[in-house]
Protein backbone atom coordinates (compact mmCIF):
# COMPACT_ATOMS: atom_id res chain seq x y z
CA UNK A 1 0.00 0.00 0.00
CA UNK A 2 2.65 2.43 1.09
CA UNK A 3 4.81 1.37 -1.84
CA UNK A 4 1.99 1.94 -4.31
CA UNK A 5 1.46 5.40 -2.86
CA UNK A 6 5.15 6.19 -3.27
CA UNK A 7 5.05 5.04 -6.86
CA UNK A 8 2.02 7.21 -7.51
CA UNK A 9 3.80 10.17 -6.01
CA UNK A 10 6.89 9.57 -8.14
CA UNK A 11 4.75 9.37 -11.25
CA UNK A 12 3.16 12.65 -10.24
CA UNK A 13 6.55 14.33 -9.91
CA UNK A 14 7.71 13.00 -13.27
CA UNK A 15 4.49 14.11 -14.97
CA UNK A 16 4.78 17.57 -13.40
CA UNK A 17 8.36 17.80 -14.62
CA UNK A 18 7.26 16.91 -18.14
CA UNK A 19 4.61 19.64 -18.04
CA UNK A 20 7.17 22.09 -16.64
CA UNK A 21 9.72 21.33 -19.35
CA UNK A 22 7.07 21.64 -22.07
CA UNK A 23 5.69 24.93 -20.82
CA UNK A 24 9.11 26.50 -20.26
CA UNK A 25 10.81 25.26 -23.42
CA UNK A 26 8.12 24.81 -26.08
CA UNK A 27 7.65 28.51 -26.97
CA UNK A 28 11.41 29.04 -27.26
CA UNK A 29 11.81 25.82 -29.22
CA UNK A 30 9.08 27.03 -31.58
CA UNK A 31 10.94 30.33 -31.97
CA UNK A 32 14.11 28.54 -33.05
CA UNK A 33 12.26 26.00 -35.20
CA UNK A 34 10.24 28.69 -37.01
CA UNK A 35 13.41 30.60 -37.76
CA UNK A 36 14.78 27.72 -39.85
CA UNK A 37 11.58 26.81 -41.69
CA UNK A 38 10.41 28.06 -45.07
CA UNK A 39 7.38 30.36 -45.23
CA UNK A 40 5.34 27.72 -47.10
CA UNK A 41 6.03 25.17 -44.36
CA UNK A 42 5.01 27.62 -41.64
CA UNK A 43 1.66 28.58 -43.12
CA UNK A 44 0.48 25.06 -43.82
CA UNK A 45 -1.66 23.36 -41.16
CA UNK A 46 -0.15 21.53 -39.44
CA UNK A 47 3.28 23.08 -40.10
CA UNK A 48 5.24 21.00 -42.59
CA UNK A 49 8.23 19.63 -40.70
CA UNK A 50 9.66 17.47 -43.49
CA UNK A 51 13.40 17.73 -44.02
CA UNK A 52 13.05 19.71 -47.25
CA UNK A 53 11.30 22.56 -45.42
CA UNK A 54 14.37 23.49 -43.45
CA UNK A 55 16.41 26.47 -44.60
CA UNK A 56 18.86 29.08 -43.38
CA UNK A 57 17.49 31.66 -45.82
CA UNK A 58 15.56 33.48 -43.09
CA UNK A 59 18.80 34.45 -41.42
CA UNK A 60 20.55 35.61 -44.58
CA UNK A 61 17.38 37.46 -45.61
CA UNK A 62 17.16 39.26 -42.26
CA UNK A 63 20.69 40.53 -42.57
CA UNK A 64 20.05 41.40 -46.21
CA UNK A 65 16.75 43.22 -45.84
CA UNK A 66 17.52 44.87 -42.51
CA UNK A 67 20.64 46.96 -42.83
CA UNK A 68 19.26 48.47 -39.63
CA UNK A 69 20.05 45.28 -37.76
CA UNK A 70 23.79 45.64 -38.24
CA UNK A 71 23.71 49.19 -36.96
CA UNK A 72 21.34 48.14 -34.17
CA UNK A 73 23.74 45.45 -32.98
CA UNK A 74 26.63 47.92 -33.10
CA UNK A 75 24.63 50.55 -31.17
CA UNK A 76 23.43 48.01 -28.62
CA UNK A 77 26.96 46.74 -28.05
CA UNK A 78 28.43 50.23 -27.60
CA UNK A 79 25.60 51.38 -25.32
CA UNK A 80 25.46 48.20 -23.23
CA UNK A 81 29.22 47.97 -22.74
CA UNK A 82 29.63 51.66 -21.93
CA UNK A 83 26.76 51.82 -19.47
CA UNK A 84 27.94 48.62 -17.79
CA UNK A 85 31.50 49.93 -17.45
CA UNK A 86 30.23 53.19 -15.96
CA UNK A 87 27.87 51.38 -13.59
CA UNK A 88 30.74 49.24 -12.25
CA UNK A 89 33.18 52.15 -12.09
CA UNK A 90 30.76 54.32 -10.10
CA UNK A 91 28.94 51.52 -8.31
CA UNK A 92 31.78 49.45 -6.87
CA UNK A 93 33.31 52.23 -4.70
CA UNK A 94 29.85 53.36 -3.65
CA UNK A 95 28.90 49.82 -2.65
CA UNK A 96 32.14 49.48 -0.70
CA UNK A 97 31.51 52.75 1.11
CA UNK A 98 27.97 51.70 2.00
CA UNK A 99 29.18 48.33 3.24
CA UNK A 100 32.21 49.45 5.23
CA UNK A 101 32.36 53.16 5.97
CA UNK A 102 30.49 54.84 8.75
CA UNK A 103 28.25 57.06 6.64
CA UNK A 104 25.60 59.43 7.84
CA UNK A 105 22.15 58.85 6.31
CA UNK A 106 23.37 55.51 4.96
CA UNK A 107 19.90 54.06 5.57
CA UNK A 108 18.30 56.76 3.45
CA UNK A 109 20.82 56.23 0.66
CA UNK A 110 20.26 52.48 0.72
CA UNK A 111 16.53 52.94 0.67
CA UNK A 112 16.90 55.17 -2.37
CA UNK A 113 19.14 52.61 -4.08
CA UNK A 114 16.60 49.90 -3.42
CA UNK A 115 13.56 51.94 -4.40
CA UNK A 116 15.34 53.06 -7.57
CA UNK A 117 15.22 49.49 -8.84
CA UNK A 118 11.45 49.59 -8.68
CA UNK A 119 10.71 52.98 -10.21
CA UNK A 120 8.21 52.87 -13.03
CA UNK A 121 10.34 54.12 -15.93
CA UNK A 122 7.57 56.41 -17.17
CA UNK A 123 7.88 58.73 -14.17
CA UNK A 124 11.49 59.65 -14.93
CA UNK A 125 11.08 59.29 -18.69
CA UNK A 126 9.03 62.46 -19.13
CA UNK A 127 11.47 64.94 -17.49
CA UNK A 128 14.46 63.11 -18.97
CA UNK A 129 12.92 63.36 -22.42
CA UNK A 130 12.41 67.10 -21.99
CA UNK A 131 15.97 67.58 -20.73
CA UNK A 132 17.41 65.46 -23.55
CA UNK A 133 15.42 67.47 -26.10
CA UNK A 134 16.74 70.74 -24.70
CA UNK A 135 20.31 69.46 -24.75
CA UNK A 136 19.95 68.03 -28.25
CA UNK A 137 20.66 64.51 -27.00
CA UNK A 138 17.68 62.78 -28.62
CA UNK A 139 18.83 59.92 -30.88
CA UNK A 140 22.37 59.84 -29.46
CA UNK A 141 24.11 56.86 -27.90
CA UNK A 142 25.49 58.90 -24.99
CA UNK A 143 21.93 59.72 -23.93
CA UNK A 144 20.97 56.06 -23.52
CA UNK A 145 24.32 55.24 -21.92
CA UNK A 146 23.59 57.77 -19.18
CA UNK A 147 19.89 57.00 -18.80
CA UNK A 148 20.55 53.27 -18.43
CA UNK A 149 22.60 54.11 -15.35
CA UNK A 150 19.29 54.98 -13.68
CA UNK A 151 18.47 51.29 -13.32
CA UNK A 152 21.90 49.66 -13.65
CA UNK A 153 23.77 51.71 -11.07
CA UNK A 154 21.31 50.87 -8.25
CA UNK A 155 21.41 47.16 -9.11
CA UNK A 156 25.22 47.10 -9.21
CA UNK A 157 25.46 48.95 -5.89
CA UNK A 158 22.92 46.65 -4.29
CA UNK A 159 24.52 43.40 -5.44
CA UNK A 160 28.09 44.47 -4.63
CA UNK A 161 27.15 45.95 -1.27
CA UNK A 162 25.73 42.56 -0.32
CA UNK A 163 29.02 40.94 -1.29
CA UNK A 164 31.29 43.48 0.46
CA UNK A 165 29.22 43.30 3.64
CA UNK A 166 29.75 39.54 3.73
CA UNK A 167 33.56 39.76 3.41
CA UNK A 168 35.54 39.11 6.58
CA UNK A 169 37.28 42.28 7.77
CA UNK A 170 40.62 40.60 8.51
CA UNK A 171 42.20 41.40 5.15
CA UNK A 172 41.37 45.07 5.45
CA UNK A 173 42.73 45.26 8.99
CA UNK A 174 45.94 43.56 7.88
CA UNK A 175 46.30 45.97 4.95
CA UNK A 176 45.76 48.94 7.20
CA UNK A 177 48.34 47.70 9.68
CA UNK A 178 50.79 47.48 6.79
CA UNK A 179 50.16 51.20 6.29
CA UNK A 180 47.88 51.02 3.27
CA UNK A 181 45.45 53.90 2.80
CA UNK A 182 41.82 53.06 2.33
CA UNK A 183 42.15 53.75 -1.39
CA UNK A 184 45.03 51.31 -1.69
CA UNK A 185 43.14 48.75 0.38
CA UNK A 186 40.15 49.01 -1.91
CA UNK A 187 42.15 48.91 -5.12
CA UNK A 188 44.82 46.36 -4.25
CA UNK A 189 43.11 44.12 -1.70
CA UNK A 190 39.36 44.26 -2.12
CA UNK A 191 38.90 44.59 -5.88
CA UNK A 192 41.13 41.63 -6.82
CA UNK A 193 39.15 39.24 -4.60
CA UNK A 194 35.84 40.68 -5.84
CA UNK A 195 36.21 39.76 -9.48
CA UNK A 196 33.49 37.06 -9.58
CA UNK A 197 30.72 39.27 -8.13
CA UNK A 198 31.96 42.23 -10.20
CA UNK A 199 31.71 40.06 -13.28
CA UNK A 200 28.23 38.80 -12.36
CA UNK A 201 26.98 42.33 -11.69
CA UNK A 202 28.46 43.50 -14.99
CA UNK A 203 26.77 40.74 -16.96
CA UNK A 204 23.48 41.49 -15.29
CA UNK A 205 23.79 45.19 -16.15
CA UNK A 206 24.76 44.29 -19.71
CA UNK A 207 21.69 42.08 -20.16
CA UNK A 208 19.37 44.75 -18.78
CA UNK A 209 20.82 47.34 -21.16
CA UNK A 210 20.78 44.98 -24.13
CA UNK A 211 17.10 44.14 -23.57
CA UNK A 212 15.85 47.64 -22.74
CA UNK A 213 13.04 48.88 -24.95
CA UNK A 214 11.02 51.67 -23.34
CA UNK A 215 13.69 54.40 -23.11
CA UNK A 216 15.13 53.39 -26.48
CA UNK A 217 11.68 53.81 -28.01
CA UNK A 218 11.27 57.31 -26.61
CA UNK A 219 14.81 58.60 -26.95
CA UNK A 220 15.93 57.34 -30.37
CA UNK A 221 14.75 57.94 -33.91
CA UNK A 222 17.18 56.38 -36.40
CA UNK A 223 20.88 56.78 -35.76
CA UNK A 224 20.98 55.42 -32.20
CA UNK A 225 18.33 52.69 -32.53
CA UNK A 226 19.13 49.56 -30.53
CA UNK A 227 18.39 45.92 -31.34
CA UNK A 228 15.00 45.71 -29.55
CA UNK A 229 13.75 48.67 -31.60
CA UNK A 230 15.00 47.20 -34.85
CA UNK A 231 13.31 43.89 -34.02
CA UNK A 232 10.07 45.63 -33.09
CA UNK A 233 10.10 47.70 -36.29
CA UNK A 234 11.02 44.64 -38.33
CA UNK A 235 8.16 42.64 -36.81
CA UNK A 236 5.78 45.46 -37.62
CA UNK A 237 6.98 45.84 -41.18
CA UNK A 238 7.44 42.19 -42.16
CA UNK A 239 4.77 40.71 -39.95
CA UNK A 240 3.71 38.20 -42.56
CA UNK A 241 7.22 36.88 -43.16
CA UNK A 242 7.12 34.70 -40.08
CA UNK A 243 10.38 32.84 -40.52
CA UNK A 244 12.37 36.06 -40.88
CA UNK A 245 10.58 37.59 -37.92
CA UNK A 246 11.64 34.63 -35.78
CA UNK A 247 15.18 34.71 -37.18
CA UNK A 248 15.45 38.36 -36.16
CA UNK A 249 14.12 37.53 -32.70
CA UNK A 250 16.52 34.59 -32.39
CA UNK A 251 19.49 36.81 -33.25
CA UNK A 252 18.57 39.26 -30.49
CA UNK A 253 18.02 36.50 -27.94
CA UNK A 254 21.06 34.34 -28.65
CA UNK A 255 23.73 36.31 -26.76
CA UNK A 256 21.54 36.59 -23.68
CA UNK A 257 20.62 32.92 -23.64
CA UNK A 258 24.31 31.99 -23.89
CA UNK A 259 25.27 34.40 -21.08
CA UNK A 260 22.44 33.08 -18.92
CA UNK A 261 23.52 29.47 -19.34
CA UNK A 262 27.14 30.34 -18.54
CA UNK A 263 26.17 32.40 -15.50
CA UNK A 264 23.25 30.34 -14.21
CA UNK A 265 24.84 29.79 -10.82
CA UNK A 266 25.53 33.41 -9.98
CA UNK A 267 22.06 34.35 -11.19
CA UNK A 268 20.35 31.60 -9.24
CA UNK A 269 22.23 32.32 -6.03
CA UNK A 270 23.19 35.98 -6.14
CA UNK A 271 20.09 37.71 -7.37
CA UNK A 272 17.39 35.65 -5.72
CA UNK A 273 19.15 35.98 -2.37
CA UNK A 274 19.69 39.69 -2.94
CA UNK A 275 15.98 40.26 -3.36
CA UNK A 276 15.17 38.47 -0.11
CA UNK A 277 17.77 40.01 2.18
CA UNK A 278 18.53 43.49 3.31
CA UNK B 1 15.65 33.96 5.76
CA UNK B 2 18.32 36.12 7.25
CA UNK B 3 19.59 37.12 10.61
CA UNK B 4 20.59 40.63 9.70
CA UNK B 5 18.59 43.48 8.32
CA UNK B 6 19.98 46.69 6.89
CA UNK B 7 22.99 46.89 9.18
CA UNK B 8 26.62 47.74 8.74
CA UNK B 9 29.77 45.93 9.70
CA UNK B 10 32.33 48.59 10.32
CA UNK B 11 35.93 47.40 10.52
CA UNK B 12 37.51 47.56 13.93
CA UNK B 13 39.69 50.53 13.08
CA UNK B 14 37.47 53.13 11.47
CA UNK B 15 39.03 56.18 9.97
CA UNK B 16 39.59 58.49 12.84
CA UNK B 17 39.74 62.08 11.70
CA UNK B 18 36.25 63.32 10.75
CA UNK B 19 37.51 65.56 7.99
CA UNK B 20 39.46 62.75 6.36
CA UNK B 21 36.50 60.50 6.72
CA UNK B 22 34.33 62.96 4.84
CA UNK B 23 36.93 63.14 2.11
CA UNK B 24 36.93 59.38 1.71
CA UNK B 25 33.14 59.19 1.68
CA UNK B 26 33.03 61.89 -0.95
CA UNK B 27 35.49 60.07 -3.21
CA UNK B 28 33.79 56.67 -2.88
CA UNK B 29 30.16 57.66 -2.79
CA UNK B 30 30.04 61.13 -4.35
CA UNK B 31 30.10 60.25 -8.06
CA UNK B 32 27.46 57.52 -7.82
CA UNK B 33 25.25 59.66 -5.63
CA UNK B 34 25.50 62.60 -8.02
CA UNK B 35 24.44 60.40 -10.93
CA UNK B 36 21.51 58.95 -8.96
CA UNK B 37 20.33 62.40 -7.93
CA UNK B 38 20.51 63.68 -11.52
CA UNK B 39 18.85 60.61 -13.04
CA UNK B 40 16.28 59.78 -10.35
CA UNK B 41 15.70 62.43 -7.72
CA UNK B 42 15.64 65.40 -10.07
CA UNK B 43 13.33 63.73 -12.66
CA UNK B 44 10.92 62.56 -9.95
CA UNK B 45 10.66 66.07 -8.49
CA UNK B 46 10.45 67.53 -11.95
CA UNK B 47 7.67 65.17 -12.93
CA UNK B 48 5.68 66.15 -9.82
CA UNK B 49 6.04 69.79 -10.85
CA UNK B 50 5.16 69.00 -14.47
CA UNK B 51 1.97 67.27 -13.34
CA UNK B 52 0.85 70.62 -11.88
CA UNK B 53 1.24 72.35 -15.25
CA UNK B 54 -0.23 72.05 -18.71
CA UNK B 55 3.23 71.47 -20.13
CA UNK B 56 3.43 70.98 -23.87
CA UNK B 57 6.29 70.96 -26.30
CA UNK B 58 5.81 73.32 -29.22
CA UNK B 59 8.59 73.88 -31.75
CA UNK B 60 11.20 72.56 -29.33
CA UNK B 61 10.15 75.02 -26.64
CA UNK B 62 8.53 73.85 -23.45
CA UNK B 63 5.53 75.88 -22.33
CA UNK B 64 4.53 75.26 -18.73
CA UNK B 65 1.43 77.18 -17.62
CA UNK B 66 0.74 76.34 -13.99
CA UNK B 67 -2.70 74.78 -13.39
CA UNK B 68 -2.49 73.45 -9.81
CA UNK B 69 -4.37 70.15 -9.53
CA UNK B 70 -6.36 70.39 -12.75
CA UNK B 71 -4.62 67.35 -14.25
CA UNK B 72 -5.48 65.22 -11.24
CA UNK B 73 -9.05 66.51 -11.28
CA UNK B 74 -9.25 65.65 -14.99
CA UNK B 75 -7.99 62.17 -14.19
CA UNK B 76 -10.97 61.57 -11.90
CA UNK B 77 -13.50 62.29 -14.63
CA UNK B 78 -11.55 60.85 -17.58
CA UNK B 79 -13.27 57.76 -19.05
CA UNK B 80 -10.02 56.59 -20.66
CA UNK B 81 -8.32 56.74 -17.27
CA UNK B 82 -11.15 54.75 -15.62
CA UNK B 83 -10.80 52.10 -18.29
CA UNK B 84 -7.01 52.00 -17.83
CA UNK B 85 -7.36 51.82 -14.07
CA UNK B 86 -9.79 48.93 -14.30
CA UNK B 87 -7.51 47.09 -16.75
CA UNK B 88 -4.50 47.72 -14.51
CA UNK B 89 -6.27 46.38 -11.41
CA UNK B 90 -7.49 43.29 -13.24
CA UNK B 91 -4.05 42.77 -14.78
CA UNK B 92 -2.21 43.19 -11.49
CA UNK B 93 -4.49 40.89 -9.47
CA UNK B 94 -4.56 38.06 -12.02
CA UNK B 95 -0.85 38.35 -12.72
CA UNK B 96 0.21 38.38 -9.07
CA UNK B 97 -2.02 35.46 -8.13
CA UNK B 98 -1.00 33.51 -11.24
CA UNK B 99 2.71 34.18 -10.93
CA UNK B 100 2.98 33.55 -7.19
CA UNK B 101 0.90 30.35 -7.26
CA UNK B 102 2.69 28.97 -10.32
CA UNK B 103 6.04 30.19 -8.99
CA UNK B 104 5.45 28.39 -5.68
CA UNK B 105 4.39 25.18 -7.42
CA UNK B 106 7.45 25.35 -9.69
CA UNK B 107 9.75 26.01 -6.73
CA UNK B 108 8.29 23.08 -4.79
CA UNK B 109 8.66 20.85 -7.84
CA UNK B 110 12.27 21.83 -8.46
CA UNK B 111 13.07 21.42 -4.77
CA UNK B 112 11.99 17.77 -4.97
CA UNK B 113 14.91 15.31 -4.76
CA UNK B 114 13.97 13.87 -8.16
CA UNK B 115 14.22 17.31 -9.79
CA UNK B 116 17.64 18.36 -8.59
CA UNK B 117 19.23 18.10 -12.06
CA UNK B 118 20.64 21.54 -12.81
CA UNK B 119 19.28 21.42 -16.37
CA UNK B 120 15.81 22.07 -14.99
CA UNK B 121 17.02 25.26 -13.39
CA UNK B 122 18.65 26.47 -16.58
CA UNK B 123 15.37 25.76 -18.35
CA UNK B 124 13.59 27.80 -15.69
CA UNK B 125 15.87 30.75 -16.44
CA UNK B 126 15.13 30.79 -20.18
CA UNK B 127 11.73 32.53 -20.21
CA UNK B 128 13.16 35.05 -17.76
CA UNK B 129 16.26 35.73 -19.84
CA UNK B 130 14.65 36.02 -23.27
CA UNK B 131 14.50 39.68 -24.35
CA UNK B 132 11.04 41.18 -23.74
CA UNK B 133 10.76 42.41 -27.31
CA UNK B 134 11.80 39.10 -28.88
CA UNK B 135 9.38 37.41 -26.50
CA UNK B 136 6.52 39.65 -27.58
CA UNK B 137 7.31 39.08 -31.26
CA UNK B 138 7.39 35.33 -30.64
CA UNK B 139 3.96 35.30 -28.99
CA UNK B 140 2.53 37.51 -31.71
CA UNK B 141 3.44 34.70 -34.08
CA UNK B 142 2.11 31.98 -31.76
CA UNK B 143 -1.23 33.84 -31.45
CA UNK B 144 -1.49 34.67 -35.16
CA UNK B 145 -5.14 34.20 -36.09
CA UNK B 146 -4.58 32.43 -39.42
CA UNK B 147 -1.25 30.63 -39.14
CA UNK B 148 -0.41 30.72 -35.42
CA UNK B 149 0.59 27.46 -33.78
CA UNK B 150 -1.92 27.95 -30.95
CA UNK B 151 -4.88 27.85 -33.31
CA UNK B 152 -3.31 24.93 -35.23
CA UNK B 153 -2.91 22.94 -32.04
CA UNK B 154 -6.36 23.74 -30.65
CA UNK B 155 -8.16 23.06 -33.94
CA UNK B 156 -6.01 19.99 -34.62
CA UNK B 157 -6.84 18.47 -31.25
CA UNK B 158 -10.51 19.34 -31.58
CA UNK B 159 -10.66 21.73 -28.62
CA UNK B 160 -12.04 24.49 -30.85
CA UNK B 161 -13.73 24.19 -34.22
CA UNK B 162 -12.35 27.17 -36.06
CA UNK B 163 -9.53 29.65 -35.56
CA UNK B 164 -9.93 32.28 -32.88
CA UNK B 165 -8.82 35.88 -33.42
CA UNK B 166 -7.08 36.18 -30.06
CA UNK B 167 -6.71 39.95 -30.21
CA UNK B 168 -10.16 40.61 -31.69
CA UNK B 169 -12.00 40.95 -28.39
CA UNK B 170 -10.94 43.31 -25.59
CA UNK B 171 -11.32 40.89 -22.71
CA UNK B 172 -9.75 37.93 -24.53
CA UNK B 173 -6.86 40.15 -25.69
CA UNK B 174 -6.17 41.33 -22.13
CA UNK B 175 -6.09 37.75 -20.92
CA UNK B 176 -3.77 36.65 -23.72
CA UNK B 177 -1.35 39.45 -22.78
CA UNK B 178 -1.64 38.27 -19.17
CA UNK B 179 -0.89 34.69 -20.18
CA UNK B 180 2.36 35.74 -21.83
CA UNK B 181 3.35 37.99 -18.96
CA UNK B 182 2.68 35.24 -16.42
CA UNK B 183 4.80 32.84 -18.48
CA UNK B 184 7.62 35.37 -18.58
CA UNK B 185 7.42 36.48 -14.94
CA UNK B 186 6.92 33.16 -13.15
CA UNK B 187 10.57 31.98 -13.42
CA UNK B 188 12.03 34.82 -11.36
CA UNK B 189 9.51 34.37 -8.56
CA UNK B 190 10.10 30.61 -8.70
CA UNK B 191 13.86 31.21 -8.35
CA UNK B 192 13.24 33.53 -5.43
CA UNK B 193 10.95 31.06 -3.66
CA UNK B 194 13.32 28.19 -4.45
CA UNK B 195 16.11 30.10 -2.71
CA UNK B 196 13.83 30.59 0.30
CA UNK B 197 12.84 26.90 0.28
CA UNK B 198 16.47 25.85 0.36
CA UNK B 199 17.03 27.96 3.46
CA UNK B 200 14.59 25.82 5.44
CA UNK B 201 16.60 23.37 7.55
CA UNK B 202 15.99 19.75 6.54
CA UNK B 203 16.07 18.75 10.21
CA UNK B 204 12.62 20.29 10.65
CA UNK B 205 11.17 17.89 8.10
CA UNK B 206 12.97 14.94 9.64
CA UNK B 207 11.60 15.83 13.05
CA UNK B 208 8.10 16.19 11.62
CA UNK B 209 8.35 12.78 9.96
CA UNK B 210 9.39 11.19 13.23
CA UNK B 211 6.37 12.79 14.84
CA UNK B 212 4.23 11.13 12.16
CA UNK B 213 3.40 14.14 9.99
CA UNK B 214 2.40 13.40 6.40
CA UNK B 215 3.54 15.37 3.34
CA UNK B 216 0.64 17.80 3.40
CA UNK B 217 1.06 18.48 7.12
CA UNK B 218 4.79 19.15 6.65
CA UNK B 219 3.94 21.59 3.90
CA UNK B 220 1.13 23.25 5.83
CA UNK B 221 2.90 23.57 9.18
CA UNK B 222 6.59 23.89 8.21
CA UNK B 223 7.01 25.06 4.62
CA UNK B 224 4.22 27.62 4.38
CA UNK B 225 4.88 29.42 7.68
CA UNK B 226 8.60 29.63 6.93
CA UNK B 227 7.93 30.86 3.41
CA UNK B 228 5.51 33.53 4.58
CA UNK B 229 7.95 36.42 4.29
CA UNK B 230 9.34 35.25 0.95
CA UNK B 231 5.82 34.88 -0.46
CA UNK B 232 4.90 38.35 0.79
CA UNK B 233 8.03 39.75 -0.88
CA UNK B 234 7.11 37.93 -4.09
CA UNK B 235 3.61 39.41 -4.01
CA UNK B 236 4.89 42.96 -3.51
CA UNK B 237 7.65 42.73 -6.12
CA UNK B 238 5.36 41.19 -8.70
CA UNK B 239 2.72 43.85 -8.07
CA UNK B 240 5.31 46.58 -8.66
CA UNK B 241 6.53 44.85 -11.81
CA UNK B 242 3.02 44.28 -13.15
CA UNK B 243 2.46 48.05 -12.99
CA UNK B 244 5.42 48.51 -15.35
CA UNK B 245 4.21 46.21 -18.14
CA UNK B 246 4.82 48.02 -21.40
CA UNK B 247 6.86 46.21 -24.07
CA UNK B 248 4.41 43.35 -24.36
CA UNK B 249 1.36 45.57 -24.78
CA UNK B 250 3.16 47.88 -27.20
CA UNK B 251 4.10 45.03 -29.51
CA UNK B 252 1.15 42.65 -29.12
CA UNK B 253 -1.83 44.99 -29.14
CA UNK B 254 -0.75 48.67 -29.05
CA UNK B 255 -3.46 48.99 -26.41
CA UNK B 256 -6.26 47.66 -28.60
CA UNK B 257 -8.75 46.43 -29.45
CA UNK B 258 -10.96 49.35 -28.35
CA UNK B 259 -8.43 50.25 -25.62
CA UNK B 260 -9.06 46.86 -24.05
CA UNK B 261 -5.38 46.39 -23.16
CA UNK B 262 -4.54 49.97 -22.19
CA UNK B 263 -3.14 49.91 -18.65
CA UNK B 264 -2.13 53.03 -16.67
CA UNK B 265 1.51 52.78 -17.72
CA UNK B 266 0.57 52.54 -21.39
CA UNK B 267 -1.92 55.37 -21.04
CA UNK B 268 0.76 57.62 -19.53
CA UNK B 269 3.06 56.79 -22.45
CA UNK B 270 0.37 57.48 -25.03
CA UNK B 271 -0.82 60.72 -23.47
CA UNK B 272 2.75 61.98 -23.16
CA UNK B 273 4.51 60.81 -26.28
CA UNK B 274 1.67 60.45 -28.79
CA UNK B 275 -0.66 63.25 -27.70
CA UNK B 276 2.26 65.35 -26.33
CA UNK B 277 0.28 66.33 -23.20
CA UNK B 278 3.27 66.28 -20.85
CA UNK B 279 1.44 67.65 -17.81
CA UNK B 280 -1.41 65.16 -17.93
CA UNK B 281 0.96 62.31 -18.75
CA UNK B 282 3.11 63.25 -15.76
CA UNK B 283 0.03 63.20 -13.52
CA UNK B 284 -0.81 59.64 -14.59
CA UNK B 285 2.84 58.62 -14.21
CA UNK B 286 2.85 60.05 -10.69
CA UNK B 287 -0.16 57.98 -9.68
CA UNK B 288 1.75 54.86 -10.77
CA UNK B 289 4.86 56.12 -9.02
CA UNK B 290 3.11 56.80 -5.71
CA UNK B 291 1.52 53.35 -5.78
CA UNK B 292 4.89 51.72 -6.50
CA UNK B 293 6.54 53.78 -3.78
CA UNK B 294 4.06 52.64 -1.15
CA UNK B 295 4.56 49.03 -2.22
CA UNK B 296 8.34 49.53 -2.12
CA UNK B 297 8.11 50.78 1.45
CA UNK B 298 6.17 47.65 2.43
CA UNK B 299 8.82 45.58 0.65
CA UNK B 300 11.66 47.20 2.60
CA UNK B 301 9.81 46.55 5.86
CA UNK B 302 9.33 42.90 4.88
CA UNK B 303 13.05 42.43 4.25
CA UNK B 304 13.80 43.28 7.86
CA UNK B 305 13.99 40.11 9.93
CA UNK B 306 10.81 38.87 11.50
CA UNK B 307 8.75 41.52 9.76
CA UNK B 308 5.75 39.28 9.38
CA UNK B 309 6.07 37.10 12.44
Amino acid sequence: MKKAYGLLKQTGVVLSLVVFVLVAAAPIAWLLLSSVLQQQALISTPPDLSLSSFTLENYTAVFGSAAQLGRGIFNSLVISIATTALAILLGAPAAYALARLDIRHADTILLMVLAAQMFPAIVIAIPLFITASKLGLIDTKINLILIYLSFNLPVVIWVLRGFFTGLPTGLERAARMDGATIYQTFRLVILPISLPPLFAAAIFAFIEAWNEFFFALIMTRQAAQTVPLVISAFAGQYQTVFGQMMAAAAISVAPIIILTIILRNSILRGFADGMLKG
Amino acid sequence: MTSEGVTFSVPDAPLRSPSRRHGVTLVFLGPALTVLVLLLVYPVLSSIWLSLTNASLSAGRLETPFVWFDNYAALISDKAAHNALFNTLYFAVVEVVGVVVLGLLTALLLNHPMARWSGFRVLLLLPWAIAPVANAVLWKWIFHSNYGILNSLLVGSGVIEKNITWFGNSFVALNMVLLVDIWKSTPFIAILLLAALQNIPQSLYRAARIDGANGWQSFRYITLPLLKTAIAIAVILQTIWSLRTFDLIFILTKGGPADGTVVMNFLAYRVTFNFLEFGYGAAIANVIFMTSLMLAIIYVRLMKPGALT
